[in-house]
Formats: structure tokens, C-alpha cells, sequence
């Protein structure tokens, strides 16, 4: 008796000096191929360009010849290529009733913002879904801003997320604000 | 008939414009029950339009009073037929889900308050002013009888903040 193939996932991410052009050169070579491309997230930090695509093909498909085709065309554009195998029973749906929320961190720029403020959210189980930071400000005073999506855990509330964060606000003296924004469906 | 299945996207009915109810008729009557029944069968939901049962009609049925950001701002339930919003003012983002269009959320900016004019079910008009969730709601239902989508009006993929950058 034989075994099905398992269909991988691949978890692609490509990073380089930001252009038009980019991203319908990866996609040409995922189309050439007959690859899927599932949820990407793909944006501009700092003048370079990162993708990171999850990557299927509907027939067995394997991670070298899936490299073989995109380096070429990478080393083309100057940009790096990383890829990692996902197995099936690792793809799973998103879905989640949790409450969902935004909180904001900004302040003067100091080393550690980030670590102290994703420290106190893992200690309390709150999951980080989605991360921006950002340098603004002018060289004399750089101004540090963090933008976190992040699903609080049962039993979490905002305003107790706000009452933990709140001696840490004092503590870096920065800006720390929670606001809910969990999608209303209709 | 009551509760009827919702419709997704790709489904072509939920891009038409739907067409103005004539007369309210036995069959207008039956619809509105099917509406006010999908939506009481919907968990959570707020709101249904017709041609998210199938029907290409202007009617929609909205009631916030049992949520938890419409509860203490609310006129019940609204059976609307021929629904227009002649008057707005305003202006929120809210993140936005739909039952047509399941497992995406995005940020939609609507008027926070607005006028709308609408004939009830027993033929009567109606002019109401709604604020806050409930306006948002009717909003979005009154989209679909034009076949608009959440989808259609998303307005950031990316925190605001971040959207307006120069590098010099």
C-alpha cells in the first residue's frame, strides 16, 4: 500500500533594498511554478522591502526545487532568501473569540522598550499578532513608537492590561495606551 | 420559511443593486420574517440584508439593542424597506467582519450619525436619527443593497500612524 504525499507548506521570507518590482518577481516565478500563495504580509521598513509568503504547490513539491527557482531570481534583485518546511498539521486556521486590542507604546527613545513591554504581556498569556515599531523624531530627540495588535487570553481585560503596563509607563516614562478593537461582524 | 442560509462572496447577488420594493405585498411580508429569522438564528448578529438570503430587493433588517455597543443607544428593531440615508455627519473607523464574507476583518470608516428615511412593513414611513453603533450598523446593511462590500471600503491595511512616511 502506498502512502499519499504529504503536501508541504513553505514559510518563504525575502528581504532586500526596496524597488518597484519586487514583489511581481517573486510572484512571477510562484506563478511560473503553479505555487499558491496564502496569507503574505509584505511591507517597508526603513527603505527595505520584506515579504514573507506561506507557500503551497497542490502537488507534492519540494524545497529545493522551490530554492533552485527563487534564487536566481533573489540574487537578481540583491535581496535574501530564507525558507522553512511547514507540515500540514502546522497550518492552522486563525480563529479566536478573544478580545482583541491595540495598545501603543511611545516615548524617547531608550533601549528596551520593546523587551519590557512584550515581557509583561507574555507573563500574563497575552498573545502579540501583529508588531510595528517605528524611529520618528529628529536626531537630538528620537521618539520611539510601538504598535502591537495582541489577543488578550480568557479573563484578560483592556483596562487590567492598562493597570499592569502602568508602572512600566512610569517606570521608561513613556505613553502606553490600550484600546480595543475587536471586529464587529454584521 | 424561516431562517434562510447566508450567502457568501463569490455569490453574484451580493454585487447587484437591488431593486426598490413596489408594493408591500404578502411577499414583502414573508421576506422580512426570513430576514428577522436568519438574523435572530445568527450568533451575535446585528443585521441582515436581503440579497444576503438571495433576494434582490431594498430591504434590511437591523437590531443592536441586544449587543454590547449598541444596548443603551438603540431604536429596537428596524424592519427598513427602501431605506435612504438623507442626512450624515460624522465620521469613525470601526473594524468591520461580515457573515458574507467570513474570516477577514478590516478597518471601514462610516458617519457616526445619520439620517435615514425608510417604509416599515406595515407601510408606514419613518424618519430616524442614529448614532454610534447603530448607524454604523444600518451603514453597513444599506451597502449591500447596493452591493458594496466591507471589502469595498477598507481604508488601512497598516496602522495609521505609519502610513505617511518620508524618508528625506
Amino acid at each position: 500500500m502506498t502512502q499519499q504525499p504529504e503536501i508541504l507548506h513553505y514559510a518563504v521570507s525575502v528581504v532586500g533594498k526596496d524597488r518597484p518590482g519586487i514583489v511581481a518577481g517573486i510572484a512571477e516565478v510562484l506563478f511560473r511554478l503553479g505555487c499558491n500563495l496564502a496569507d503574505t504580509s509584505c511591507t517597508m521598513l526603513a527603505g527595505e522591502f520584506a515579504m514573507i509568503l506561506i507557500v503551497s504547490h497542490p502537488r507534492p513539491f519540494s524545497k529545493s526545487r522551490l530554492l533552485d527557482e527563487l534564487k536566481p531570481v533573489c540574487d537578481g534583485m540583491g535581496m535574501s532568501l530564507a525558507m522553512r518546511t511547514l507540515h500540514a498539521d502546522e497550518i492552522t486556521r486563525q480563529e479566536t473569540d478573544d478580545e482583541i486590542c491595540i495598545i501603543s507604546v511611545y516615548g524617547a527613545d531608550q533601549p528596551g522598550i520593546v523587551y519590557r513591554v512584550t515581557r509583561e504581556l507574555a507573563g500574563r498569556g497575552v498573545n502579540i499578532m501583529d508588531l510595528n515599531t517605528k524611529l520618528i523624531g529628529s536626531d537630538e530627540e528620537p521618539v520611539y513608537v510601538m504598535m502591537l495588535e495582541a489577543a488578550l487570553p480568557d479573563g484578560e481585560t483592556p483596562e487590567g492590561l492598562e493597570k499592569l503596563l502602568e508602572n512600566l509607563k512610569k517606570e521608561l516614562n513613556v505613553e502606553i495606551g490600550v484600546r480595543v478593537v475587536t471586529p464587529v461582524s454584521f | 420559511m424561516p431562517n434562510q442560509p447566508i450567502l457568501r462572496y463569490p455569490h453574484p447577488v451580493l454585487k447587484k443593486v437591488c431593486n426598490p420594493v413596489e408594493t408591500i405585498d404578502a411577499d414583502i411580508h414573508l421576506l422580512v420574517v426570513d430576514l428577522l429569522d436568519t438574523m435572530r438564528a445568527g450568533p451575535g448578529s446585528v443585521g441582515v440584508a436581503a440579497p444576503q438570503i438571495g433576494v434582490v430587493l431594498r430591504v434590511c433588517v437591523v437590531d443592536v439593542s441586544k449587543n454590547r455597543h449598541g444596548k443603551d443607544n438603540n431604536h429596537g428593531l428596524l424592519c427598513m424597506i427602501n431605506p435612504e440615508i438623507t442626512a450624515h455627519a460624522g465620521a469613525a473607523i470601526t473594524r468591520e467582519g461580515c457573515m458574507s464574507v467570513p474570516d477577514y476583518t478590516g478597518d471601514v470608516e462610516r458617519a457616526t450619525e445619520i439620517t435615514v428615511k425608510f417604509i416599515e412593513s406595515d407601510g408606514s414611513r419613518r424618519e430616524i436619527n442614529a448614532s454610534g453603533f447603530e448607524a454604523i450598523a444600518i451603514q453597513h446593511e444599506m451597502d449591500h443593497l447596493d452591493g458594496i462590500l466591507f471589502l469595498d471600503r477598507i481604508i488601512s491595511i497598516k496602522t495609521g500612524l505609519f502610513r505617511r512616511k518620508s524618508y528625506q
